[in-house]
């Protein structure tokens, strides 16, 4: 070989050859894809990575789930959020607990009994928790302060509340006008601008209800969708309003204002309804726990429960219902076999056949008649084990139980700091992030439990002075 | 005798077609309020017409198109088949600006072909080709450039490795480990482009015990399959205590619309945010992201694993009535279902104030039952109970609109459950508005649900396009990322790798 | 004519003077007999649209095929029969759990039988103005719950999940 060509070699610069570089590197790439995610994600080492919203500071002066759920996101993604609620009474929330059973305590060392429901959870994660009386003209400065060192704000008050009490964007703009305002409500300006709302509210109103639930012909009523989830997922949107927010301020130094309305986002996800009725005229109805537009692709009810002898009614009379999905031809056909009613493929061949309402109403009916004198576990397995798709439908316990959610973290214990031991189910589960994963701290603190971190340490307010405010029920 | 001529015989559902199009039935039947009306009516009232005013004129939807947006300049891939997680990701993100490319097979997405009931009638024509789209796909894929390519070939896999190099996102819906059998998973596309961020989303998991499953035949999973994994459809619906089992009400509920896959795809948009935020803030690179239906509902289930954990209580469904507030519910009325709500003693009184105007008897629970005192005890069923029976004797006499009005003048929060003509009438609603229509070019004139993201002051949201016909923007796309002219996407074509 | 039952049958020499309450969703659409909680008394209804169709119209001698599931005396100190009383209300089966309590549940150990705040009252450990610290002091604050905690750790009742 000549001197020149092996010059040629040597400079060949290595990382420009395609594959991988190292050992490590080789190891990557050729682990099992599900290793390979395993160790992307990294469960339960959350809180070695950087946080993604590392240095923005948000005030929440929110109440209830669906303003508070946009903060939380911010929250487990590593802003720094600070909740602001009315001195000794918190938010109302917190006096919410289903069947009025669970409660942790303190609420606040002035009131002993009263504890804090759990109709409180995960909408307020992370949070720093202070008390402060707004409208008091005491508390104005302390309130602007606080504006000015941070990058925005949510509320939920009354449409113009805020204006009024010289504290909304109007005049929060003049002081931070890199300040992002987000009101979150039901209705926004117009004819209904001072509509309360409510979760149940933005069902009803927006057409969701109307579209769930059993249809009427066969007993069936308009079915709430339950957990308050309107409220959840329209706090979820206000936080991708928030970000979209964020992004457009890094380049052009400015804050703005979000005005978003529930009611609207229950309507927003109702898919072809609304350019069925637009174009055609027609009204979408309800269709129970089947699909309008795939079959099979519904619930269905077996004959007997999984846990006949247990003691919780939900594990002993519930535990029967299971989702199955067979609408492409050749599932439909070995479903039609598996129920030994190879009749009802020969005459259903085509999906457009078997998704007509007819035909639907005979083909689940088929089914449930096959399964009724089977148990839940015993139809999944039938089905799975003929590599068709179905599942139970799962409760709470069997979610705790289920090995899938622990080892990806997203049902876990945490040791809270002022609580104990506590369940979570939040946060972790809203996705698995490689790099600047989500995390939990502490699920909720009591009423003013961060003043003094707040007002004294971040504001400068002196001791006595903060003791001052609280004796008059300012903070 | 002769037959008389009319103008329009109906002898048949498909005659009736016609004579539904927006050109003969227009919307709004009635015109929504105008803003004069509001501010004397509405804003004037509470003195607020400064503030009202200050409203219109920086967030009425007429605006939108005079603002910038958001996120102008990111670019993402829209990678994913059937569900609607990655639509409503890509949705929300493109209506704040993000460019946005949807990559499908040359044989389309399946969901292009869903439509009630199997019902072509109701599926809308390409005005091009004539060929039909499903109204699911339509509303949902918002803002997007639909290019086709067959990753199954290998120069369609390279053709996706040099796009997946331009852009900043990638939203991939396919089974789990699919796309990285094919060489093209985050793991891969991260080393050509270190700032990727790539997000999966799914029903249940792209790895663990119970990830995603395919049937034996191919046949994908899909929504809800994730809400049935997580509680939330266990937990909806009404008791049997209420209404019998076995399809008539009294069993677990899924949502009637694709809940499960909504809340994903929101949450996925947000981590793709907050992901793009770090990688731009502090320069830390791209990321590997995965969302899951039954997860991302999993977070918005309330307590109710929490609640397990505390004391081993396994939530149960509780039909139209809420076991943490009362009144808080709906109940049958004589034309529907009337919604009522406001737990605090106040509203509480001001409801039975309301009620026993018209029916005495409801006064004796506001006025002397001793266990209906105090706020936390009216959350007992028995409780719920005797209220809601005595509520709905009430309702069960008048309509929908008559309760509404009845308890407004005493600042109830309540409303009635709507169906979607109702609400596409609904005065609010057409004021903002918040269904809409688009002059679609390909598709005529579409009704669609108007972005939440839209009432902002600087950098609104907004709805550009919905769904395009299968491969429409394969010329531009391919011409202003690849340089690929005419001739080549002939070629391509005929190979079928695009 | 109403969808509650206000029972007056005469029982010996008094009117029973119970309210049946027929609770809106199983009884909107439904055609049967139902029994007083207090008297028994069977009433035969047809109710369509929550409207009393025809009835209450008593048979006396035949079997109920419900029971209301709650039913009160208003005129009597609201005296009352909680749902699932044996012969006279109908259970109600959907419920989180086995027992239904309608109170706070004093909770002081998690499901895995670790220490979790449920139960009051809390002794007080606010600094100014209602603030906290980052930890709870549970062998300080609560030394009776810590040694039950010790018990139960020696007993192994103390798991990871």
């Amino acid at each position: 070989m000549f001197e020149e060509d092996i010059k040629k070699l040597k400079v060949c610069d290595f990382d420009e050859l395609p594959g991988p570089k190292s050992k490590e590197e080789l190891d990557e790439m050729k682990a099992p894809f599900e290793e390979y995610c395993k160790k992307a994600f990294d469960v339960g080492n959350e809180m070695v990575k950087p946080e993604a919203l590392k240095g923005i500071r948000w005030l929440s002066t929110t109440m209830y789930i669906f303003t508070p759920h946009s903060v939380a996101n911010l929250a487990e993604l590593g802003a720094e959020c600070i909740k602001v609620e009315m001195p000794r009474m918190g938010d109302p929330m917190r006096h919410t607990s289903p069947f009025n059973e669970a409660y942790l305590y303190p609420l606040h060392d002035t009131r002993p009994m009263t504890g804090t429901g759990l109709g409180f959870t995960n909408a307020n994660v992370n949070e720093y928790y202070i008390t402060m009386d707004y409208h008091v003209p005491e508390a104005k400065r302390l309130f602007y302060n606080l504006v000015k060192m941070s990058d925005g704000l949510t509320e939920c008050y009354r449409h113009g509340t805020f204006d009024r009490w010289k504290q909304g964007y109007r005049t929060l703009m003049e002081i931070n006008p890199r300040f992002i305002y987000v009101w979150g409500g039901g209705f926004g300006y117009g004819p209904k601008m001072f509509g309360g709302s409510y979760d149940i509210l933005g069902q009803a109103h927006a057409g969701l209800a109307s579209v769930t639930g059993a249809h009427e012909d066969f007993g069936g009523h308009a079915t709430k969708a339950t957990n308050w989830v309107i409220d959840w997922y329209s706090g979820t949107q206000i936080t991708v309003c928030i970000l979209a927010a964020l992004h457009y301020r890094r380049k052009t130094g400015l804050g703005t204002m979000i005005e978003f309305s529930q009611v609207q986002a229950a309507t927003r996800c109702l898919g072809y309804t609304a350019p069925l009725y637009g174009r055609f005229g027609i009204v979408r109805q309800r269709w129970g726990n089947w699909d309008t537009q795939l079959c099979v692709h519904g619930i269905i009810m077996t004959g007997k429960t999984d846990f006949p002898d247990a003691q919780n009614p939900q594990d002993k009379f519930e535990t029967r219902y299971v989702m199955l999905s067979a609408f492409q031809d050749a599932d439909f056909q070995e479903l039609c076999n598996i129920i030994k009613k190879p009749d009802l493929f020969s005459r259903y061949k085509t999906h457009k056949d078997r998704v007509g309402a007819p035909a639907q109403i005979e083909i689940y009916k088929a089914i449930e008649d096959w399964a009724a004198d089977k148990s839940r576990s015993e139809v999944v397995r039938i089905f799975k084990e003929n590599g068709l798709l179905a599942a139970p439908v799962m409760n709470d316990r069997e979610v705790y139980e289920c090995e899938h959610y622990r080892q990806r973290g997203t049902v876990r214990w945490n040791d809270d700091p002022l609580f104990g031991d506590i369940l979570v189910h939040s946060g972790y589960s809203c996705g698995l992030m490689s790099k600047t994963p989500r995390r939990h701290r502490w699920q909720w603190r009591p009423v003013g439990a961060d003043n003094v971190k707040i007002y004294h340490e971040l504001l400068g307010v002196p001791m006595s002075k903060i003791q001052e405010l609280y004796d008059k029920g300012i903070l | 005798m002769a037959k008389e001529k009319r103008d329009i015989e109906i002898n048949s559902r498909a005659d009736t077609l016609p004579l539904m199009g927006p050109d003969v039935r227009p919307w709004p039947v009635t015109p929504p309020p105008d803003p004069e009306w509001v501010m004397k009516n509405v804003y004037a009232k509470r003195k607020a017409e400064e503030f009202g005013q200050f409203l219109e004129d920086n967030l009425r939807l007429d605006y939108v198109f005079d603002k910038p947006e958001a996120l102008q300049g990111f670019k993402m891939l829209g990678m994913g088949l059937w569900r609607m997680g990655h639509k409503f990701c890509t949705g929300l993100l493109a209506e704040q600006g993000m460019e946005f490319i949807n990559i499908e097979p040359p044989t389309g997405d399946p969901a292009r072909q869903l439509t009630p009931f199997g019902r072509e009638e109701y599926m809308l024509k390409d005005a091009a080709t004539g060929t039909p789209c499903g109204l699911d796909f339509l509303h949902e894929l918002r803002n997007a450039q639909s290019i086709t390519l067959n990753i199954e070939t290998a120069e369609g896999r390279e053709i996706y490795k040099k796009l997946a190099m331009l852009v900043d996102v990638i939203v991939e819906e396919y089974p789990p480990g699919y796309m990285d059998s094919l060489g093209l998973g985050y793991r891969h596309l991260s080393k050509l482009n270190p700032n990727l961020v790539y997000c999966w989303i799914g029903q249940r998991g792209q790895w663990g015990p119970m990830k995603d499953e395919l049937s034996k035949y191919g046949q994908w999973m899909l929504s809800p399959f994730g809400a049935c994994a997580n509680a939330w459809v266990s937990n909806t619906g009404f008791p049997p205590d209420q209404c019998p089992r076995g399809g008539k009400g009294g069993d677990p509920m899924r949502s009637g619309v694709w809940l499960d896959d909504y809340v994903a795809g929101e949450q996925a948009a947000v981590n793709i945010l907050a992901a793009l935020y770090y990688r731009d803030q502090f320069g830390g690179g791209g990321q590997f992201i995965e969302t899951t239906a039954a997860e991302a509902l999993m977070d918005i289930l309330d307590f109710d694993i929490t609640w397990y954990g505390f004391n081993a209580s396994i939530k149960a469904r509780t039909g139209a009535w809420d076991p943490n507030l009362n009144q808080y519910e709906w109940n049958p009325c004589k034309d529907g279902y009337m919604m009522i709500g406001g737990q605090t003693d106040r509203l509480w009184y001001r409801i039975g104030m309301c009620i026993e105007r018209e029916l005495p008897l409801f006064g004796r629970l506001i006025h002397e039952d001793p266990l209906l005192k105090e706020m936390a005890a009216r959350n007992a069923l028995q409780a719920l109970i005797k209220t809601y029976t005595v509520t709905t004797k009430w309702l069960r006499d008048i309509n929908r609109i008559e309760a509404e009005t009845k308890l407004m003048e005493y600042e109830i929060a309540a409303g009635p459950v709507l169906y979607i003509d109702e609400v596409a009438e609904f005065p609010h609603f057409k004021y903002r508005p918040w269904v809409n229509t688009i002059e679609d070019e390909q598709y005529g004139t579409v009704m669609y649900s108007e972005s939440c993201g839209a009432f902002q002051h600087r950098s609104p949201a907004r709805v550009k396009s919905l769904g395009r016909p299968l491969g429409h923007d394969n010329g531009e796309v391919y011409k202003k990322y690849l340089g690929y002219g005419p001739m080549k996407l002939r070629e391509l074509k005929a190979k079928g790798v695009i | 004519m109403t969808d509650i039952i206000w029972c007056k049958k005469d029982v010996g020499g008094k009117p029973c003077d119970t309210v049946n309450y027929l609770d809106p969703y199983c009884f909107w659409n439904w055609e049967g007999k139902v029994a007083c909680a207090e008297c028994g008394t069977v009433y035969y209804i047809h109710m369509i649209q929550g409207h009393m169709y025809s009835g209450p119209d008593e048979k006396p001698g035949e079997k109920p095929d419900i029971l209301p599931l709650y039913a009160d005396k208003p005129n009597d100190g609201y005296s009352n029969y909680l749902p699932g009383i044996e012969g006279r209300t109908r259970p109600y089966h959907c419920l989180p759990r086995h027992i239904y309590l309608g109170k706070a549940d004093m909770v002081k150990f998690s499901v895995r039988g670790r220490p979790v705040r449920g139960w009051r009252p809390q002794p007080p450990s606010a600094g100014v103005a209602g603030s906290f610290g980052y930890y709870w002091d549970i062998e300080k604050l609560s030394p009776e719950v810590w040694a039950e905690y010790q018990e139960k750790i020696a007993k192994g009742e103390v798991k990871d999940w």
